[in-house]
């Protein structure tokens, strides 16, 4: 079939491909000048945008009277990295530890990203490859739940846990995060487009159960559709701070987001510690993680998917 | 593998023709496995707890004698609420600045990009997207820490350039910096979207047009932007969306500075602290089915826009 290419070579061809898609600059008519102001521009918006990663960079270093009183885009001595980073293994100020947050955050994300998805290629591969009574009802309600705000069904979710006694219970988190509508509807759209009916009519005249043709043959041609909707749900739970924020009231239990919240709120009062540079040291650590998967996995995105996925 | 199953079909015509459709119809019904789980998962954690908030805002709790049916009671107090649309209007206000700026810039660098009209374009699109990975908690934190109204780096670049005694946290300007810091966030986003809606704008138009003479400035605004507008609507709705449901931005704001952000800043603020503050939880509940409502309707709005537009099969 394909012969293996090596990174960079795939890398090489994908430009070698982008550059014959674009127009040559030079056919526009431009005034001299006009590409500098525009890549000088975009360079403003870039600052911008990295502006604040600096800032948690360089500060992440620092004591916290020298996150106050040191210019905010230089180092400043002692260079506290290392203590401040070890702070993050202990309760400092007895309302939590910084790691155990982070493993919270990776637990839900992770159990809640691959339930979502799972959950979301079985619906959308069903969805679209099978015809069964109350098959477009069922769309239709997938449909609808995409218009439900998040925020609104957060109330609700903590009024029931608070009555069926899901408060402090992880499933409490857990289980809402595996139920993505915009999933499900990402997962129907890419099998539509992905796996041929042909494909599962031979692969039933072969003989195969039902499950065995999802995993063996319509599963491996979602991949991208599912990394897709693997990542969405994982930042989803990653980012979630409302729904964390109602339903657990004991800090071993908090995630990232409400656990740095916390601090936010105490660093000003406390006279104890230096919650300040753990702060800054926490942000650092949490948002690394989600911007190397990122980069990681850039390739698998699929922009028209994007589209969709910002209904949340 | 695949290569495999076709040639199967292939060899075995007469076998799909004597199977007929009504062996595809019973394993069709098998489908319905495949869905049952995601169904159940909705049923448990989005409808039941949606009927239950309407149900409980349909009652109120007193100190002196318990919960009591009081129907739409808590409908009409939320309703002439000072406190609650005061922070409607914030978000509508807010909205209405966001979401123009943020989609003109976006669009103007999806433009750009697209056009490959300014150098190292792949290298800018990822920098652009990067705060798409930070947690709105975080990206909060960091920006209270650059406008914070003693310390802050900007709050003394604003001293520097004579604006001294420059508070950031002070009420005229708490909503233009919640503005800049979702801005911060949510461009590259939107940038990313439009970007790849232009990328379907076909080259020969595009050629054409270059070949009339046509100046790059009309090629943007006569073919690309028409050809992206059902994209950018939809944007707009799904940002208005997201910007009726502010909530991280002002609370992280509030914990970080103290005073500085209202208790009714935004509806979710305020549902937030209706219900755990205040320990209002029949009211909470009455608050959130309204915000849910106004939210359906536009929603559904863009819905049928997308229905229309077949972009939804």
């Amino acid at each position: 079939m394909t012969v293996r290419t090596s990174r960079r070579e795939r890398r090489r061809q994908a430009r070698l491909e982008e550059q014959e898609q674009s127009i040559p600059v030079e056919l526009y008519g431009l005034r001299r000048g006009t590409v500098p102001l525009l890549t000088a521009l975009a360079f403003l918006f870039a600052t911008f945008t990295l502006i604040p990663i600096a800032w948690i960079l360089i500060n992440s270093t620092k004591t916290q009277a020298n996150i106050f009183e040191t210019f905010g885009f230089w180092f400043a001595r002692p260079f506290d990295f290392f203590h401040t980073f070890s702070l993050l293994f202990q309760n400092v100020d007895g309302y939590g530890t910084y790691i155990q947050w982070f493993g919270n955050t990776a637990l839900y994300a992770v159990i809640g990203g691959v339930g979502a998805t799972a959950l979301s290629a079985f619906a959308g591969y069903g969805l679209a490859r099978f015809r069964f009574r109350g098959s477009r009802v069922a769309f239709y309600v997938i449909i609808a739940g995409l218009l439900v705000p998040i925020t609104a069904l957060t109330i609700p979710l903590y009024l029931t846990y608070a009555k069926a006694h899901l408060i402090n219970s992880i499933w409490g988190m857990v289980l809402p995060s595996m139920v993505s509508p915009i999933g499900v509807y990402l997962m129907r759209t890419y099998a539509e487009i992905s796996v041929p009916r042909d494909l599962i009519d031979a692969a039933r005249i072969d003989g195969g159960g039902e499950l065995r043709i999802f995993f063996r043959v319509a599963l491996p041609l979602m991949v991208p559709g599912v990394v897709t909707v693997l990542l969405i749900s994982v930042v989803a739970v990653w980012n979630n701070y409302f729904l964390p924020l109602l339903i657990f009231n004991i800090n071993t239990k908090y995630p990232l987001t409400v656990g740095l919240g916390l601090w936010s709120g105490r660093a000003v009062n406390s006279g104890d510690a230096d919650l300040y540079p753990m702060l800054v040291m926490g942000g650092l650590v949490t948002i690394i993680p989600l911007i190397a998967l990122f980069l990681v996995l850039q390739r698998y995105w699929r922009g028209g998917m994007l589209l969709g996925s910002i209904a949340n | 593998m695949a290569d495999t199953l076709t040639r199967a079909a292939r060899s075995h015509p007469a076998a799909r023709g004597r199977l007929g459709a009504s062996w595809v119809q019973r394993r069709d019904r098998r489908g319905v496995w495949f869905v049952v789980p995601f169904l159940l998962g909705f049923l448990l954690f989005m409808l039941v707890p949606l009927g239950y908030a309407v149900y409980t805002s349909l009652y109120t709790y007193r100190i002196i004698g318990g919960t009591s049916f009081t129907g739409a009671a808590n409908y009409t107090q939320t309703l002439q609420s000072g406190e609650f649309w005061s922070g409607v209007i914030r978000v509508i206000i807010f909205a209405a600045i966001q979401i123009p700026v943020m989609l003109a810039i976006a669009f103007f660098f999806a433009t750009v990009f697209d056009l490959g009209v300014a150098k190292f374009g792949t290298t800018f699109r990822t920098i652009f997207f990067i705060p798409f990975a930070v947690p709105a908690v975080v990206a909060a934190v960091m920006w209270s820490f650059l406008l914070e109204p003693q310390f802050g780096p900007f709050t003394r670049l604003a001293g520097a350039l004579g604006f001294s005694g420059t508070n950031f946290f002070s009420p005229s300007l708490l909503l233009p910096i919640i503005i800049v810091i979702v801005i911060w966030e949510w461009t590259g986003y939107n940038m990313m979207i439009l970007y790849t809606a232009l990328k379907s704008v076909p080259r020969d138009v595009v050629e054409a047009a270059i070949l009339d003479d046509t100046p790059l400035w009309k090629i943007i605004v006569r073919i690309k932007l028409p050809m992206v507008r059902s994209a950018i609507v939809m944007l707009i709705f799904l940002n208005t969306i997201g910007a009726l449901q502010l909530f991280t931005e002002p609370q992280i704001l509030a914990s970080f500075y103290q005073g500085a952000v209202s208790l009714n800043y935004t509806p979710s603020v305020y549902i937030f602290n209706t219900a755990i503050a205040g320990d209002q939880t029949n009211l909470a509940a009455a608050m959130a089915v309204i915000l849910a409502l106004v939210i359906v309707a536009i929603s559904a709005v863009s819905l049928v826009f997308r229905l229309r537009r077949g972009e939804i099969r």
